[in-house]
């Protein structure tokens, strides 16, 4: 149910200018139990949810201290039991710019600002199997870094995902228990936060991370009805990210698991990527 | 920096107003005042008189004109004038409104519990989960008729007894009364107000009993809006309750002994399932839940029906559809096959617009909606919507009647039987015939009838949810061409019994 993007807009790493780090990132995320407003519950019409992802990934160096990052996924659900069809397709393409401050006492200030926007006409309302919400989003994101020594490092990271209002198929839908009869839905607008720390040498890093995603509003699913796209979306999740490159080639991993949550799936997600980087 | 501004700029534009708009509906004057509605046909009462409203206070009478005196020093606040907004555009639209949007809270599957057995919602204790009703598409089919023939029923009554005692309303008695909404010169004794939403508060109070304060909430706005507006006196308002409560009782005392009591009667099914299998259905229908859900009200198709008798139900069922290994069989099954594989947007989109699954107002409800729609936009006066709405939903009501008793007569496998998934979510209860087509054709032809000019435009949706099913790939393409032509039947005997009501 999460939008999947890479880790690259969190982080505090820079590609120097006229430096491209191009990305193609298999991920897999699922889930069996799943949050029915509060209610962990599982379901064995649906069985085990898949959502899997291939995406592409470019970050640029503008500056050194100014980086454009550009995600394109391609998106695909299934269901182990039950008869909803999977539905697959390329999702929201997003571009970020990340820049940052001067270090003080090892202590960094970044500032990220980024939009995503569908890039097709995908069903947003045939959620669980939906490949995505279908809005238009904005996203401003500041983060925190402090480097410590052998390495090591934390970075703390706040953001505010604005979201569009979306076209649902349906002229009408039920939210909070009246009746809207439109096809315009409101997507809330998200918050999240994130913890990490790790270890940074070069190229070569190894993460743990806590993450926390929030809507500022929304309904809840009903007992035994199915999500939407209006519902106030919870989750908390830890996880493990390492990469490793030698050279201009490398790889990325990434394991995480959402531990609580609300009107979502208990997935746990895990993500392999290869890396290449150029000189423009 | 500079980009970052660009992308600022760029997103401000991007980002929408996040207000869910919707169609506005605002008062109006009606093209027509239906002076003779008091003569029409009704549906339940055998005759207006059925329910006696004594004659009102002369105007001559000192308490009339004090009635009148009160309205002059009533000051309308806000709230107030948009609630005399709201139900100016119709107050019969309005509850038909309520009644769909109450339809589509309801309408949920009761969860399985801990052993796997799917409770049954009690009306005697409605909160409770699962809560009462399961609005599902036959419960709001009769749900939304018995509303729409109350209100018909009880604004013929009321027309009656307006003509009869000819009260002018107010602004006519004293001039310096300006009302907040379009007054014709229509008596005002009873209120229209207070008949409709007497009415239809009693039946939708019947229909989702756990709504008990919210509609109470809504009649006692609703009766008060022709005070604020000026249009009625209190005696107006007080006259229109009780006459719409009298007509309510009786339109509900039809609706107790209908049979719907019965139509979840699961013991029925094994015979259902013999029978099926002694005419051919090697396969009969089968839950594809986990765990299998008991199908939905099996003895629906033996409630009573309004516009043909029994008889000609039977005779009118769809004829045997394909069976499992002929060569017509086997092509409905590839045309499916062949759309799961290469689904077009278009065809999705379809699907789900006209899906109606869960948590929405069923195919009844979104006709329903059109139907209202309709006559807004042809200016019709209260009792001319009721009417039209009475025959709308008497004909989705029986729509629902016979094509239940087909999906049960024959007990048809679905389609995910036979290897296929669903874009849409898969109705619990037997394919043969399809009930969005055969609804959906009902109230086109209905509504055809009502709205000549706009003839292509029904049949084009009825058609296009129709199509859904097959599309949603839930039905087989037999299942929604019989189906649509059932449909068509059963909205020609509510079109006929319209032609003979005396209000054409």
């Amino acid at each position: 149910m999460e939008k999947l993007l890479a880790q690259m807009p969190h982080d505090a790493i820079y590609m120097n200018k006229n430096l491209v780090c191009g990305a193609l990132i298999y991920g897999n995320s699922s889930w069996t139990n799943y949050w029915e407003n509060t209610l962990k519950r599982d379901n064995p019409n649906i069985g085990r949810l898949t959502t899997q992802s291939m995406t592409a990934m470019l970050a640029y160096g503008i500056k050194k201290d100014l980086n454009l990052i550009a995600i394109v996924p391609f998106i695909k659900t299934d269901a182990s039991q039950g008869n909803l069809l999977g539905q697959k397709g390329l999702q929201d393409a997003s571009l970020f710019l990340k820049a940052k401050s001067k270090s003080f006492h090892g202590i960094t200030a970044h500032g990220v600002l980024g939009f995503s926007i569908p890039l097709t006409n995908y069903v947003p309302d045939f959620m669980p199997m939906s490949i995505g919400l279908g809005s238009k989003s904005f996203i401003v994101r500041g983060i925190i870094s402090y480097n410590l020594p052998k390495n090591l490092y934390v970075n703390s990271s706040i953001s505010y995902q604005a979201r569009s209002m979306v076209k649902a198929d349906r002229d009408a839908y039920l939210s909070g228990g009246k009746l809207y009869n439109t096809n315009q839905v409101p997507v809330p607008d998200a918050f999240d936060a994130a913890l990490r720390f790790g270890y940074l040498k070069k190229d070569n890093q190894l993460e743990l991370f806590a993450e926390h995603f929030s809507c500022t509003k929304g309904d809840d699913i009903r007992r035994n009805d199915m999500p939407f796209l209006t519902n106030d979306m919870t989750m908390s999740t830890v996880g493990i990210y390492g990469k490793y490159q030698p050279k201009s080639l490398g790889v990325n991993a990434k394991v995480a698991y959402v531990f609580d949550g609300q009107n979502v799936g208990q997935s746990t997600t895990y993500s392999l990527g290869i890396l290449y980087q150029f000189k423009l | 920096m500079k980009y970052i501004i660009t992308i600022f700029i760029a997103m401000v534009f991007i980002s929408c107003d996040k207000s869910a708009n919707e169609l506005g509906l605002v008062p109006y004057m009606p093209t027509n005042l239906d002076e003779t509605g008091g003569t029409w046909k009704t549906f339940v009462l055998a005759d207006p008189t059925d329910v006696s409203l004594s004659a009102p206070l002369l105007i001559s009478d000192p308490l009339y004109k004090k009635e009148i005196d009160s309205l002059k020093t009533i000051v309308v606040t806000d709230v107030q004038k948009q609630a005399v907004q709201y139900w100016g555009a119709g107050v019969v639209l309005r509850w038909n409104e309520i009644a769909r949007e109450l339809s589509a809270k309801y309408n949920l599957p009761p969860a399985a519990n801990s052993s796997g057995v799917y409770p049954v919602p009690n009306a005697a204790d409605p909160l409770a989960d699962p809560k009462f009703p399961f609005a599902n598409p036959p419960y709001t089919a009769r749900a939304l008729a018995y509303l729409s023939v109350a209100q018909y029923d009880a604004l013929v009554a009321a027309w009656k007894y307006k003509y009869q005692y000819k009260r002018a309303p107010p602004n006519i008695f004293d001039s310096s009364i300006k009302p907040l909404l379009p007054i014709s010169t229509l008596p005002s004794y009873p209120s229209e107000y207070a008949v409709v939403s007497q009415a239809s508060y009693t039946v939708l109070l019947a229909m989702f009993p756990g709504e008990g304060p919210f509609l109470k909430q809504k009649l006692d706005e609703a009766k008060n809006v022709p005070i604020w507006a000026k249009t009625n006196v209190p005696s107006d308002v007080n006259a229109g309750l009780s006459l719409g409560a009298a007509v309510a009782v009786k339109v509900m005392a039809r609706a107790k002994a209908d049979g719907m009591s019965a139509a979840n009667n699961q013991a029925l099914v094994p015979d259902l399932i013999n029978h099926s299998k002694s005419i051919g259905f090697v396969n009969p229908w089968i839950s594809q839940e986990t765990p299998a859900r008991p199908p939905m009200l099996p003895n629906y198709g033996a409630v009573k029906t309004w516009n043909f008798d029994r008889t000609t139900l039977e005779s009118i069922r769809p004829a045997k559809p394909y069976l499992e290994g002929s060569a017509e069989f086997k092509k409905d099954l590839e045309e499916l096959q062949n759309i799961q594989s290469n689904q077009t947007r278009n065809q999705a989109a379809i699907a789900n617009y006209w899906a109606d699954g869960p948590g929405s107002y069923t195919p009844p409800g979104h006709w329903h909606r059109y139907a209202c729609q309709a006559g807004f936009d042809a200016k019709y006066s209260e009792i001319r919507m009721a009417r039209m709405l009475a025959y709308v939903g008497t004909a989705l009501m029986d729509a629902g009647i016979a094509c239940w008793e087909t999906k049960y007569y024959y007990y048809s496998p679905r389609p995910q039987q036979f290897g296929l998934k669903t874009s849409v979510g898969l109705p619990n209860f037997p394919s043969y015939t399809s009930g969005h087509s055969t609804f959906s054709y009902a109230a086109a032809t209905v509504l055809s009838s009502f709205f000549p000019d706009k003839t292509s435009v029904f049949n084009a949706y009825a058609q296009e949810a129709s199509d859904s099913r097959v599309f949603g790939l839930i039905h087989f393409r037999v299942d929604c061409s019989m189906g649509g032509k059932h449909g068509i039947q059963i909205g020609d005997y509510a079109v006929k019994r319209a032609k003979v009501d005396g209000a054409n």
